[in-house]
């Protein structure tokens, strides 16, 4: 694929022939200020990690649309996880969250709003740099899957009044295995997801963020949509953490099996009864 | 430490007390146009000085100590393992290796703050040119904690350099794959001059002076990064963990084969020990 991706972009290039322009002024004026670093709100029934529907409590309590395939997928997970496994929760090897989860902001945000892209870091697992494309572009005949997905995004100036308030994306084209918290919500196995977002500031509190982002995946009976907020730190240089997953890492995955290292940097099981890793290609024992 | 960054933090609120500012518009003309991809224009292993060969090629002005570190991490991929490679764990490259440039760059210039977007393993950076003093306390970071800025030599009414300084480091951090160090002691400071070639503006010339208490004098390499000519560039995402074959138990790297069984990385090399599974295995 990368090899196709190669040619397309000898291709493009050939045919555009155009270095990137940069000389035009851009007024921010003209677009909502979402400066700053932006902090997950989680609702009052939450606990546990950050949720994809942030007002109710991560897990089942989620009342996800899953199709029953799923459903049973997920509450296996759960019992899996109770009993000490990692279920169909991805991140805990240090994959990236990629969509929904990314917009859990388990870690601070930020938002860098550009005439041609408007980018959203997020620091949790990998350094997340959501590129979200507002230049017109199409979408490309052919893309490479990710994590965050390929994010096409349109400006709205809702109200007339001459400023952009609104941000409407949509993201295609993804890999997996994906879930939509650490609870390991799944997405389908197909990663055929698409994500419509809406994001704007909130009208009374220009420090509220809002992200309504609704879910169409073959994982659920229907569209499912949520609200997330951010608030915005009134630090107006905040200290962004740096989170490396790898460090401090106490999970190991060897085969299908996860092991946990124990403070002495031993291998242990996660599960009652686990099964020690398979040392047939040693030959000292 | 984390609540001395809090309380740092609520310090700087109480004493700043600014709001986020939005108006006024960013004329991108007085910035130079870094828009676009950038890759490496160096071949072959990527390193620090790409004018040189990795390793022992470097000619790095390593201190005794840290040469005798070198040689022993040589010793050790020799033989199969990764010896002062710290990131085939996926751990963060750090600088000054995040400007080796693995698999792409991204320059965001905006006024207050320059975003270094690179595409491998946890490697983008903040420049901050706000014009913002050093803070009294930084928390430690692979990637460092960057203060920038602008410069217009030759006073034409555009910017045309970006000078950076780095400081607030945590490691083990190297140069390269070799293992090269840094000292462990973390206080490397890094001076960086970015700026086009004048005589072609599709090249990006970094040059990096690197002040390490593993090395004799002050060492200094100059990086080439050539502009990627399409104007949408497609922007690979490279997530480390995902088919590692590195696993590191106890310290000691093994592989997994292509089955997902543990296998020795070195020849002869002893198992994990299993002695917290029921019953004993090893």
């Amino acid at each position: 694929m990368l090899t196709r991706i190669a040619i397309h972009a000898v291709a493009i290039a050939a045919m555009l022939c155009a270095a990137p322009s940069g000389a035009f002024a851009f007024d921010p004026a003209t677009y909502p200020n979402l400066k700053g670093q932006w902090i997950g709100v989680r609702g009052t029934a939450g606990g546990g990690q950050p949720s994809f529907d942030p007002v109710k409590r991560w897990g089942t309590t989620q009342d996800a649309p899953l199709t029953p395939e799923y459903e049973a997928m997920f509450k296996a997970n759960l019992e899996d996880q109770r009993a000490g496994g990692q279920g169909t929760n991805a991140t805990s090897t240090c994959l990236a969250p990629g969509m929904p989860m990314v917009m859990n902001a388990h870690s601070p945000m930020e938002i860098i709003v550009l005439p041609e892209t408007t980018y959203i870091r997020v620091d949790h697992i990998r350094d997340t740099r959501r590129r979200i494309y507002t230049d017109g572009r199409d979408w490309p005949s052919e893309i490479e899957p990710t994590f965050d997905g390929y994010s096409i995004g349109k400006w709205i100036d809702t109200d007339g009044d001459g400023r952009y308030d609104l941000l409407e994306v949509e993201t295609r084209a993804f890999k997996g295995p994906r879930s939509y918290d650490a609870s390991g919500l799944p997405l389908h196995r197909d990663n055929k997801s698409v994500f419509k977002e809406r994001i704007y500031l909130d009208k009374a509190n220009p420090n509220l963020l809002h992200d309504d982002i609704t879910v169409i995946d073959n994982g659920l009976t229907r569209p499912w949509t949520v609200m997330k907020t951010y608030r915005r730190n009134a630090n107006p240089r905040p200290i962004w953490v740096e989170y490396i997953c790898a460090e401090g890492q106490q999970l190991v995955r060897i085969g299908n099996e996860n092991y946990m290292l124990s403070g002495d940097g031993l291998l242990m099981p996660t599960r009652k009864g686990q099964t020690p890793p398979d040392l047939r290609y040693f030959s000292r024992k | 430490m984390r609540k001395r960054n809090a309380l740092a933090a609520m310090a700087l609120v109480a004493m700043v007390g600014m709001p986020f500012g939005n108006a006024g518009a960013f004329d991108e003309s007085k910035y130079p146009n870094w828009k676009g991809q950038w890759m490496r224009a160096d071949t072959g292993t990527p390193r620090y000085d790409p004018t040189k060969p990795s390793g022992r090629g470097q000619q790095a002005p390593l201190k005794p100590e840290f040469q005798a570190f070198l040689e022993a991490s040589l010793a050790e991929q020799r033989t199969g393992g990764q010896g002062g490679d710290p990131t085939y764990t996926c751990l963060s490259p750090g600088m000054p290796r995040i400007m080796n440039n693995y698999e792409g760059a991204e320059f965001v210039i905006t006024p207050d703050t320059t975003h270094i977007l690179m595409e491998h393993i946890h490697d983008s950076r903040r420049i901050y040119t706000d014009g913002r003093p050093w803070p009294a306390f930084i928390e430690p970071t692979f990637a460092g904690y960057s203060l920038g800025t602008w410069i217009d030599e030759g006073g034409t009414g555009r910017y045309n350099v970006l000078e950076i300084e780095s400081r607030g480091f945590k490691g083990p951090r190297s140069y390269d794959n070799t293992g090269l160090p840094l000292h462990p002691d973390n206080q490397s400071v890094f001076k960086e001059r970015i700026y086009q070639d004048k005589a072609d503006p599709n090249i990006l010339v970094v040059e990096i002076t690197t002040i390490d208490n593993a090395l004799t004098r002050p060492w200094t390499a100059t990086k080439k990064y050539r502009r990627v000519q399409n104007p949408r560039p497609v922007w690979r995402e490279s997530v480390c963990a995902e088919n590692n074959a590195h696993v590191e138990i106890g310290g000691q790297g093994y592989m997994l084969s292509a089955d997902g069984v543990l296998m020795p990385a070195k020849k002869d090399q002893a198992p994990p020990n299993l002695r917290y599974f029921t019953p004993a295995q090893n």
